[in-house]
C-alpha cells in the first residue's frame, strides 16, 4: 500500500522542522509507525521528564483519528496504566486538518493541564481531585522514576 | 395487365412481319446457308464461297447484297466503333423495354418466316439447314470462324453401304425450328399451308418462352447426313444437347466435318466417328438480346425470366463447347473451372465464406429494400482485399503539377492524384498504365484453322473474347473503358479538398464543344443578358455550366470547403458561393456571364438542399436551376452520404447533370458492396451503373460467396478509383505521408461509490429483465426495448445525471448553475461580525480577499495545494473537493453532521459549499456568465458546489488541468456520442473556466461554422472543442488541435478511427494524443469483449437504428456477453 502523499508529507515537516521539545520518527519498516518522545512541559509534574509514545496511523487516516499511547509509565488523570489517553481530537473531536504535530502538542499541553474531571484513570483522577499537590509529588516521583533522560 | 398489353402488341407485330415475310418470299431465293467451308475441297458448289457482311444490313434487301457483295473482306471498323459497345458492354438503357418475350418472339417470328415462308417449303421431315433468324436482324461483322474441331462418337441411323465412307464430309443438319414446332404440334403439316404456319406461330409468339424451349429440348435431334443430303446418323444425346442449342441460337456452324470411321455396312446403331469442325458464326458475336436483365429486377433473386433461361442455356452451351473443343483462356477473367484455385483471393474469400455460416438469406419477393440489407456485411480484411488491386500501380503515377492560379504546394501524391483526376477527366489516357481488360470477359485465341490438311504455325493468333458471365463474344478487345469523366477520390486523410482544388484549377476549361454544341452556344452568346427574364432550362443549361463546378459535402463541411478552396487560390481566380440556407439565390444569377471568364465558378451546396431542390424538381412544373445546369463538374465529397440509392439523397445526386463526376469518400464501401454501387451509379459507369446488372454480376455473386465478385468488384475499382493511405509508401519507400505520431492511451476508472450504487442497480434492472426475456425467448421480440436498457447503461457509465431522472431531486444539468457574488458575500460576513468576535471574521474577510490574488491554497486534510479548492460557508475555511468530501462522507458514516476539519463548524453540507472558480487565463478576457461583476475580483467567483460529477467527467476534467500546466494555450477536442453528456461535460468546463465550443446536430450551419472558426483562431488560451461523434465524426478538419479525448466508447472502431482522424491528418504538425476513458466493471468491457469477438453485426445492433426492431441470433448471442456472468 503506498504511503498518502499527506503522511509522507507531514514527516517530512516533523523531521525538518520539529516542535519543541517533541519529536517523531517512523519506523523503517512501517512509516505509518512512528516512535514519539514528548518531554515534560516545565512548570508542571512531568518536567524533566522524556516520555516516549508510540504512534500509529490507520489506513483511514486522516479520515479517522492516529492511535497513541504512552509507553512510559506516568501518572496522569487522564492516561491510564495502559499508557493509553482519554483526549477528545483523538476520538470524536478528530478532524482531518489535524495532524501528528498538532496530536503531540495537544498531548504535551494535556501534561500542563490534567482534566481530572473527564478521567481515564480513575483513581489517579480522585487522587488529583482531592489531594492534587500529593497527586503532582507522585507524579514527579514517577517522572523521575520512569521517565528520567 | 401489361403481359396482355405486350401480347396484343406482339402480335400485330407478328402479323406485319408474317404479312412482309410472305411479300419477301418470292425475292429470297436463298436459305441463308453460310455454314459453308471456306477451304474444304469437298464444299458443296451451290453455297457461296465466302460470305461478307455488311454493316445495317437490317433492310430486307442487305442479305441480297451482302450475298452478292464482290468485296470478300471488309473488317469492320467503323462498325466495330459504332457497335463496340453494345458487344462489349449491353448498355441495358438502351436497349428496347419491351418485354423480354414478346420482343424475342416477335423478333424470332420476324426473321425466322421469311426462309420458310417461301412457297417451296420443304416438306416437314426434309432436312435443311437451319437458317439463323439473326443472321437477318444482327448484320454480322466477319466470317465465320473456326474454333476447333470435336472428335465424337455418333451413332448411325441408316442401314445398308454407301452412305458414308471415312474421309467423306459430313453435314451437320438441325431441323428448322417450325418443323421441330410443327412436329410436335402434330406432324401433320402441310406443305405450303400458310394458314396453318401462321396460327402456328402466333400460337408460338404467344406461348411463353419456356414451353417453347421445352419443346426444343425435347428435340435436340442432330441429324449427320452425307453430301446427297441423306441422313445416315445422329449425335449421341450429350453432345447434341447443346449443340442443337447452340446451332439454334445460330452461334457455330460445321463446315468440313469428316467421317473418321464407320462400317461399311452401317446398321442402325452402328458406331460411327466423325470429326466435326466448329465455326463460330458471325452473328454469335453479336450480343443476345439482354432486354430480359431490366426486368429481372422486378422479379428478384428467385426466378429468371424466360431470356434469362435463354441466356443461361447458351452460355453453358458456350462453355461446354469450349470445353469440348480443349479452348482454354488466355487471359482474363477465370473460368468457372479453376476459379476456386486461382489465386488467394478467390482462396480466402472463400474460406471465410465457409467460416461464416451466417446467411440471411430471408429475401422476400416483394420489394429491394429488403435484400438490400441482405447484403452480407464485408469485414475489414475484404476491404483491404478489394482496395489492393487498385492501390497497385499507384506508386507509379506520374506527378502533374497544378496551374499558378493554385497557391498552395502540392506533395508528390498530391501531385499525383491531380495528374490521375486530369486524365481520368480528359480521358485522353489513362494515368495508370492500365488497358485492363473488362473484368467479366475472357479472351481466347482462335486456334489455326487446318487448311487442306496443314496448320500453318506461322499465322497470327487471333483472339476472340468471350464473357462467361452472360455468354457474349466479341472480337473486339472488351477494354474496361470509362465512358465517364470523373471516378472516385478514395484518399485517406490526404487532403482530398485540396486535390480537388487543384483540380478544378487545373481543369477549368470545359472540353471543346462538340459541333452541335457550338450553334447552341453561338446563340447562347448571343442572348447574353438580354434576355435574362426570359430563362429557360436551354439557357440556363448552357449559361455557365460549362464552366461551373458543383461541390456537395455534407453541411457541416460547407465553410471548410469554401475556406480551403479560397485559401488555395490566387485571389480573384475562383469564385466560390455556398448555396444553402434559406435565402438561396437563383443560381444563374449568381453566376451571371458577365464577361468575367477568368474567375473559375464553384458552388457548394448540401447534401439536404439537394434532396429538398430535387423534390421541388421532381414536382410539376418544378423548377430547379441546380439540377437544370449542365455543370462542368460535379464533386459529392464525402460521398457514402448516399450510399442507400433509394434515398432522396442518392436519387437527388443522380438526377444531376454533369460532364465530370467525381466521388470523394474515404470509404466508397463502408460495409456493404452495394455501397458501391450508389457511387458507380452517380459516376455513371456503363455497365455497372444499372442495378440490375450490378446485382445480377456482384451483389447475387457476393451471396452465393462466389469469390468472382470481389474480383470483378476489384477491377471497377482499378479502374475508377484512387486510394491511397496514410501509411503507403512512395516509390522511393518513403511514407507518402509524414504524419507526427499518434499516442492511444486507455484510462481505465473506477466509479465513485454513489456512481457505483446507481449503474448497478440500473444494471441489475436491466439483467433481471434480459434474464426473464430470455428466459421466455423473447429478447428478439423485445430488441428494442433491450437495446434502450443497453443505451441507459451506455449514458449511466458517463454520469449519473444522464440517468436520474430529474424530477427526482437532482438538479438539470444543463442549466447555468448560479454565481455568487463575492461582494454580497463579504457585507453578509461584516454584518455577522457585530455578533461574534472580530478575529474570525477578520479571517473570512481576509479569505475572501485574497481569492482575488490567486494566492494557493493548502488543503488542511491532504496538506497539499487545493486544487479546486472549495470553501465552507460559515468559516471560509478552504479544502480540496475531494478531501472535505471525503470528510464530510465519513462524518456522515459515524452518523455525526459534517463540520468544518479546520474549525469543527457546522454543519456543513456539501451542496453549500463555494467554489473558488480562479480563470487561469488573462482575467477579463473572460467572457463567461461567472464573472463576477466586481472589478476588484475579476477573474475569480464562487460558486455553489451543486454540480456533480462522474467519473468520467472528474477525469476529463483532471486530464485537461493537467494539459493546461504543460501547455497553457492547449486545444483539445472531446468527443462523445451522447449530447447530452456534451452539455454536462460544457458546464463542468465552465467551472473550470476553460473556453469551449460547441458541435453537434442541432446546431445550424451559422452556428457550426461560427464553432470552428472560433475555436480555431489563434487565441492566447486553451480551447476544447465539444463534438458530438455523429456530427462531426467526418470530414472537419482540426489540425489546430492535437488532443483527443474519447468520452465513450464505440462499437464502431472505423468510426472512432475517423473522428481520430479529424485531428490526426494532413497538416498536423504536432504528436496527436488520443486518450479513451473506459470505466471498469461496466458494460463498457463488455462492449470491448464483444469488439474482440469480431463479430461485425453488432455494428449493427447497436447504432441504434435497427429498423426492423428485431434482433438477429448474433446479436442476442452479443446481448447475453453484455449480461452475462462471469
Amino acid at each position: 500500500m503506498a504511503l498518502p502523499k499527506r503522511i509522507i508529507k507531514e514527516t517530512e515537516r516533523l523531521v525538518a522542522d520539529p516542535a519543541p521539545g517533541i519529536s517523531a520518527a517512523p519506523h523503517e519498516d512501517n512509516l505509518r509507525y512512528f516512535d514519539v518522545t514528548i518531554e515534560g512541559p516545565d512548570g508542571s509534574p512531568f518536567q524533566n521528564g522524556v516520555f516516549r509514545l508510540e504512534l500509529f496511523l490507520p489506513e483511514e487516516y486522516p479520515m479517522a483519528p492516529p492511535k497513541v499511547r504512552f509507553l512510559t509509565k506516568i501518572y496522569h488523570p487522564n492516561i491510564d496504566k495502559l499508557g493509553r489517553i482519554c483526549l477528545d481530537i483523538l476520538k470524536d473531536k478528530w478532524s482531518p486538518a489535524l495532524q501528528i504535530r498538532t496530536v503531540l502538542l495537544s498531548i504535551q499541553a494535556l501534561l500542563s493541564a490534567p482534566n481530572p474531571d473527564d478521567p481515564l484513570a480513575t483513581d489517579v483522577a480522585k487522587h488529583y481531585k482531592e489531594n492534587e499537590k500529593d497527586a503532582q509529588r507522585v507524579s514527579r516521583e514517577w517522572t523521575e522514576k520512569y521517565a528520567s533522560k | 395487365m401489361n403481359a396482355t398489353l405486350r401480347a396484343t402488341e406482339s402480335l400485330e407485330m407478328s402479323s406485319k412481319a408474317l404479312f412482309f415475310a410472305g411479300s419477301d418470299d418470292e425475292t429470297d431465293p436463298l436459305p441463308a446457308d453460310n455454314a459453308a467451308p471456306e477451304t474444304s475441297a469437298s464444299r458443296p458448289t451451290t453455297v457461296p464461297e465466302k460470305r461478307l457482311f455488311l454493316v445495317d444490313s437490317d433492310e430486307e434487301d442487305a442479305s441480297h447484297s451482302l450475298e452478292h457483295a464482290p468485296g470478300r473482306f471488309r473488317l469492320p471498323d467503323a462498325q466495330a466503333n459504332h457497335d463496340s459497345s453494345d458487344i462489349e458492354l449491353p448498355c441495358l438503357e438502351e436497349l428496347p423495354r419491351t418485354s423480354s418475350v414478346s420482343s424475342i418472339s416477335s423478333e424470332l417470328s420476324n426473321t425466322r418466316l421469311s426462309p420458310n415462308a417461301s412457297s417451296s417449303r420443304p416438306p416437314p421431315l426434309k432436312k435443311q439447314r437451319l437458317a439463323s433468324p439473326k443472321n437477318f436482324r444482327h448484320p454480322p461483322s466477319m466470317e465465320d470462324a473456326y474454333i476447333g474441331c470435336i472428335v465424337c462418337n455418333a451413332w448411325s441411323t441408316a442401314k445398308g453401304k454407301g452412305y458414308i465412307s471415312p474421309g467423306d464430309e459430313v453435314l451437320i443438319e438441325r431441323d428448322a425450328l417450325e418443323d421441330r414446332t410443327g412436329r410436335v404440334k402434330g406432324r401433320n403439316k402441310e406443305a405450303g399451308n400458310k394458314g396453318k404456319k401462321k396460327q402456328l406461330t402466333l400460337k408460338a409468339m404467344m406461348n411463353p418462352q419456356p414451353s417453347n424451349f421445352a419443346k426444343r429440348k425435347i428435340d435436340a435431334v442432330i441429324r449427320l447426313t452425307n453430301k446427297a443430303g441423306f441422313e445416315f446418323g445422329r449425335l449421341p444425346q450429350d453432345l447434341s444437347v447443346w449443340i442443337s442449342k447452340l446451332l439454334d441460337l445460330d452461334m457455330i456452324a460445321f463446315k468440313g466435318s469428316t467421317m473418321i470411321d464407320c462400317p461399311t455396312v452401317l446398321h442402325s446403331g452402328a458406331d460411327v466417328v466423325v470429326s466435326l469442325s466448329v465455326y463460330l458464326r458471325a452473328s454469335a458475336f453479336k450480343p443476345p438480346s439482354t432486354s430480359g436483365i431490366e426486368t429481372s429486377k422486378l422479379s428478384g433473386l428467385g426466378q429468371e425470366t424466360e431470356e434469362e433461361t435463354v441466356l443461361r442455356g447458351r452460355k453453358a452451351a458456350l462453355l461446354t463447347l469450349f470445353d469440348a473443343l480443349n479452348l482454354r483462356p488466355r487471359h482474363g477473367a477465370q473460368t468457372y473451372r479453376d476459379r476456386n484455385v486461382s489465386n488467394s483471393t478467390s482462396e480466402s474469400r472463400s474460406e471465410r465464406s465457409s467460416g461464416k455460416k451466417k446467411v440471411k438469406t430471408e429475401i422476400v419477393g416483394d420489394g429491394e429494400e429488403v435484400e438490400v440489407e441482405d447484403g452480407e456485411e464485408l469485414s475489414d480484411d475484404d476491404l483491404q482485399l478489394i482496395y489492393r488491386k487498385a492501390q497497385r500501380n499507384d506508386r507509379a503515377l506520374a506527378e502533374m503539377d497544378p496551374p499558378p492560379t493554385f497557391t498552395l504546394t502540392l506533395r508528390g501524391y498530391q501531385k499525383q492524384a491531380l495528374m490521375w483526376m486530369h486524365s481520368m477527366e480528359s480521358s485522353e489516357k489513362s494515368a495508370r498504365d492500365a488497358t485492363c481488360m473488362h473484368p467479366l470477359w475472357t479472351e481466347y485465341a482462335f486456334p489455326a484453322e487446318p487448311r487442306d490438311g496443314v496448320i500453318d504455325l506461322t499465322a497470327d493468333e487471333k483472339p476472340f473474347y468471350f464473357n462467361p458471365y452472360s455468354g457474349e463474344l466479341s472480337l473486339e478487345f472488351p477494354k474496361s473503358e470509362l465512358k465517364l469523366k470523373g471516378g472516385i477520390l478514395a484518399d485517406v486523410g490526404m487532403g482530398k479538398t485540396i486535390m480537388l482544388s487543384a483540380l478544378i484549377h487545373a481543369n477549368k476549361d470545359p472540353e471543346p464543344v462538340r459541333p452541335e454544341d457550338e450553334g447552341k452556344k453561338a446563340r447562347q452568346l448571343k442572348l447574353g443578358s438580354t434576355f435574362r427574364p426570359v430563362l429557360n432550362d436551354q439557357r440556363l443549361q448552357l449559361k455557365f455550366g460549362s464552366s461551373a463546378t458543383l461541390v456537395v459535402a455534407p453541411t457541416s463541411l460547407l465553410s471548410q470547403w469554401s475556406e480551403e478552396l479560397l485559401r488555395s487560390s490566387v485571389p480573384g481566380t475562383i469564385r466560390v458561393t455556398v448555396w444553402h440556407g434559406q435565402n438561396r439565390l437563383d443560381l444563374d444569377a449568381l453566376h451571371d456571364y458577365d464577361g468575367d471568364q477568368k474567375s473559375i465558378p464553384v458552388v457548394i451546396t448540401s447534401y439536404g438542399v439537394l434532396a429538398s431542390e430535387h423534390a421541388k424538381f421532381q414536382k410539376s412544373n418544378g423548377q430547379s436551376s441546380i439540377f437544370q445546369i449542365e455543370w462542368l463538374r460535379v464533386i459529392l465529397d464525402e460521398a457514402h452520404h448516399c450510399k442507400s440509392r433509394t434515398s432522396k439523397t442518392a436519387r437527388a445526386v443522380y438526377a444531376l447533370q454533369a460532364r465530370r463526376r467525381w466521388a470523394v469518400t474515404g470509404t466508397p464501401i463502408v460495409n456493404k458492396l452495394e455501397d458501391l454501387y450508389s457511387l458507380l451509379k452517380f459516376l455513371n459507369f456503363i455497365p455497372w451503373s444499372s442495378h440490375s446488372f450490378f446485382r445480377s454480376f456482384i451483389t447475387v455473386p457476393f451471396l452465393a460467396r462466389d469469390p468472382k465478385a470481389i474480383e470483378i468488384v476489384q477491377v471497377i475499382l482499378e479502374s475508377v478509383l484512387l486510394r491511397r493511405e496514410k501509411s503507403m509508401r512512395d516509390s522511393n519507400g518513403n511514407r507518402i505521408v509524414e504524419l507526427p505520431a499518434k499516442e492511444v492511451l486507455i484510462e481505465k476508472l473506477q466509479f465513485t461509490p454513489a456512481e457505483r450504487i446507481i449503474y448497478d442497480s440500473i444494471y441489475d434492472t436491466a439483467k433481471r429483465n434480459f434474464d426473464q426475456l430470455n428466459a421466455k425467448g423473447l429478447v428478439g421480440k423485445n430488441y428494442t426495448h433491450v437495446l434502450a436498457m443497453l443505451m441507459r447503461l451506455r449514458r449511466a457509465v458517463l454520469h449519473p445525471d444522464l440517468v436520474v431522472n430529474p424530477d427526482n431531486g437532482s438538479q438539470d444539468p444543463s442549466s447555468k448553475p448560479s454565481a455568487i457574488d463575492l461582494d454580497m458575500l463579504i457585507s453578509d460576513i461584516s454584518k455577522d461580525s457585530n455578533g461574534e468576535g472580530g478575529s474570525k471574521t477578520a479571517f473570512a474577510e481576509n479569505v475572501l480577499a485574497n481569492l482575488a490574488n490567486a494566492s494557493e491554497v493548502e488543503c488542511p486534510i491532504c496538506l497539499d495545494v487545493a486544487e479546486s479548492p472549495l470553501i465552507i460557508p460559515q468559516c471560509m475555511h478552504q479544502c480540496c473537493r475531494d478531501c472535505i468530501v471525503a470528510h464530510l462522507t465519513a462524518c456522515s458514516e459515524r452518523g455525526e453532521e459534517g463540520r468544518c476539519p479546520t474549525c469543527s463548524q457546522g454543519p456543513v453540507k456539501e451542496i453549500e459549499l463555494m467554489e473558488v472558480v480562479r480563470s487561469k487565463g488573462q482575467p477579463g478576457e473572460e467572457q463567461s456568465p461567472f464573472v463576477s461583476t466586481n472589478k476588484e475580483l475579476a477573474g475569480v467567483s464562487l460558486r455553489r458546489n451543486d454540480f456533480r460529477s462522474s467519473a468520467k467527467l472528474d477525469a476529463l476534467l483532471q486530464n485537461l488541468r493537467r494539459l493546461q500546466d504543460q501547455d497553457p494555450y492547449f486545444r483539445a477536442i472531446v468527443f462523445s456520442q451522447f449530447t447530452s453528456f456534451l452539455s454536462l461535460i460544457s458546464a463542468a468546463l465552465d467551472r473550470e473556466r476553460l473556453t469551449w465550443y460547441r458541435f453537434d446536430g442541432s446546431m445550424d450551419m451559422k452556428k457550426r461554422n461560427a464553432a470552428i472558426t472560433e475555436f480555431k483562431q489563434n487565441e492566447r488560451k486553451p480551447k476544447i472543442l465539444l463534438i458530438s461523434l455523429k456530427a462531426g465524426g467526418v470530414g472537419l478538419n482540426l489540425t489546430t488541435a492535437n488532443h483527443v479525448f474519447m468520452m465513450d466508447c464505440w462499437w464502431n472502431t472505423a468510426t472512432e478511427h475517423q473522428a481520430i482522424d479529424r485531428v490526426h491528418r494532413l497538416g498536423q504538425e504536432k504528436t496527436v494524443y488520443v486518450k479513451h476513458f473506459i470505466v471498469e466493471d461496466t458494460i463498457e468491457g463488455r462492449i470491448l469483449q464483444i469488439q474482440k469477438r469480431k463479430t461485425a453485426i453488432i455494428k449493427e445492433a447497436f447504432r441504434g437504428t435497427q429498423q426492423s426492431g428485431k434482433g438477429d441470433p448474433e446479436s442476442i448471442e452479443n446481448l447475453k456477453v453484455i449480461f452475462g456472468d462471469d
